[in-house]
């Protein structure tokens, strides 16, 4: 979610070499084809400079002894003003993804190897008023097997004083899911959901954000290429999320936090902690390093690997109705550390760099008490990327 | 210390260390709403939240298929196979 403060009506930089958000002030970027990426912004008015940015990103994990999954991803960006109280947004992610999952726990088999690729947009409209801001937007994502088509409306109120921005958004889901094991055919899932946000100009160096949102769903959950995966129908989520920007003035440097409370009727509680401080280097240069914590407990359906003793793997013992080998489903804990490096090279033309490693431990999980028997998981995440203003 | 003792203890290090972080920072910062010639701070770049929407992005993808929350940050990004 992109929110930028009520700064409309304040003074911007006179730094000639701004980069691109400073100016794109008060619009909303993020409307990209994932999950909770349509961005709460604010609500104060339209931008009046375009920009386009192109990355490359690269995701590659591991478990030990074995390379696991690779994705390979070019995505474009588009923010455009049109006449002068519309934008238009506009995004392109390709994933071309490698490797092989788990079929239960940590089980790696032959039958898991697999190539595929997708295909995800998303488009957004917003039309500016004098406090009020109203915004569309679709989107969708298209694998082989997995077909999401995704609306959303939101509309965002600003107080006079530009120090406060409430948010309201709904948005439905829709998805077609093929497998091709074959193991079901045309199953579908759909997703409504509702927020509600508030922004707050806290001080001269303070922004702070508090949301709420909660999802119904219903359709089809399991994971077809695993073994054994029985999960609910339903399934209702709750997030509260809260974020925090302070800019320290003697210091010149920016700490960016936040904190995510989660949970829904799998019975999975978690919780998100971030951190990062960006720091200017020079007058070109910033470098930001990161930090992220994330901790859940177990989905009240998952097994731990104690296999039945009369058939052995993958099944759980007594072939409950409901069951799941997903590791994704099990307590543990997560930390990412990483480091971002931008270049604005001049008034139009800036580049980025960022690496991130990120490591899942059971015993990592906030308290120490994570699921047993899986194995760690390791992953490098890299991002390059360039931005123009226009 | 065995190092796996140190492992078990370091979310639990870092959860404080987040936690002493904005206990010392909200100590300090009673609402102070600013003036519209105040904002210059808040218009930095970096003050934004999410001022990096590909990279947005990419990490809520990565994070939505190797964890089970999700969400949180706005509606109707839409889904995909990969959780």
């Amino acid at each position: 979610m992109l929110v930028e403060v009520a700064v409309a009506a304040t003074d911007h930089d006179n730094d000639k070499l701004s980069p691109p958000a400073l100016t794109v002030g008060s619009i909303t970027l993020a409307a990209l084809a994932l999950p909770g990426l349509i961005g709460v912004a604010h609500a104060d008015g339209a931008p009046t400079e375009g920009v386009i940015s192109v990355k490359l990103q690269s995701y590659d994990d591991r478990q030990p002894g074995l390379d696991r999954i690779r994705v390979i991803a070019p995505s474009l960006y588009v923010l455009a003003p049109v006449a002068s109280n519309w934008a238009l947004e506009a995004s392109l992610v390709h994933n071309d993804i490698s490797g092989a999952s788990p079929r239960w726990h940590s089980a790696i088999s032959g039958a898991s190897h697999m190539s595929d690729h997708r295909t995800a947009g998303t488009a957004r409209v917003t039309r500016y008023f004098d406090r009020i801001s109203v915004g569309f937007g679709g989107a969708f994502s298209e694998e082989r097997d997995y077909r999401s088509r995704a609306a959303s409306a939101d509309v965002r109120w600003s107080t006079p004083d530009n120090n406060t921005t409430l948010y309201l958004g709904t948005g439905l889901t829709r998805d077609d899911i093929n497998p091709v094991n074959g193991v079901v055919e045309n199953e579908h899932k759909r997703s409504n959901e509702f927020m509600v946000g508030a922004t707050q100009a806290w001080t001269r160096n303070d922004l702070v954000q508090f949301n709420v949102g909660h999802v119904v769903a219903s359709g089809y959950f399991n994971d077809p290429y695993k073994l054994v995966d029985k999960r609910p129908r339903e399934r209702v989520q709750t997030t509260a999320l809260a974020r925090w920007n302070h800019h320290i003035e003697g210091l010149g440097v920016t700490v960016r936090s936040s904190y995510r409370f989660y949970r829904d009727s799998f019975g999975i509680r978690a919780h998100t902690a971030t951190v990062e401080g960006v720091h200017p280097l020079g007058e070109r240069f910033t470098l930001t390093p990161s930090l992220r914590y994330y901790t859940q407990g177990k989905a009240d359906f998952y097994y731990d690997p104690v296999y039945d003793p009369a058939i052995g793997e993958p099944y759980p013992p007594g072939r409950p109705r409901l069951s799941s080998s997903d590791h994704r489903l099990s307590a543990f804990g997560a930390i990412t550390v990483g480091a971002k490096l931008e270049w604005r090279i001049d008034s139009r033309w800036s580049a980025d760099f960022k690496y991130e490693r990120y490591e899942q431990r059971s015993n990592w999980r906030l308290g120490g008490n994570g699921s047993p028997g899986l194995a760690r998981l390791r992953a490098d995440i890299l991002q390059i990327g360039f931005s123009r203003r226009f | 210390m065995t190092s796996s003792r140190l492992l078990y203890r370091a979310p639990t290090r870092i959860a404080l260390l987040l936690l002493a972080l904005a206990s010392q920072v909200i100590s300090g910062c009673a609402m102070q709403p600013p003036q519209a010639f105040e904002k210059g701070n808040l218009a930095k770049r970096e003050m934004t939240l999410g001022s990096d929407p590909l990279e947005d992005a990419f990490n809520q993808h990565v994070y939505f298929s190797k964890e089970a929350a999700s969400g949180g940050t706005g509606v109707g990004g839409g889904g995909c196979g990969c959780n």
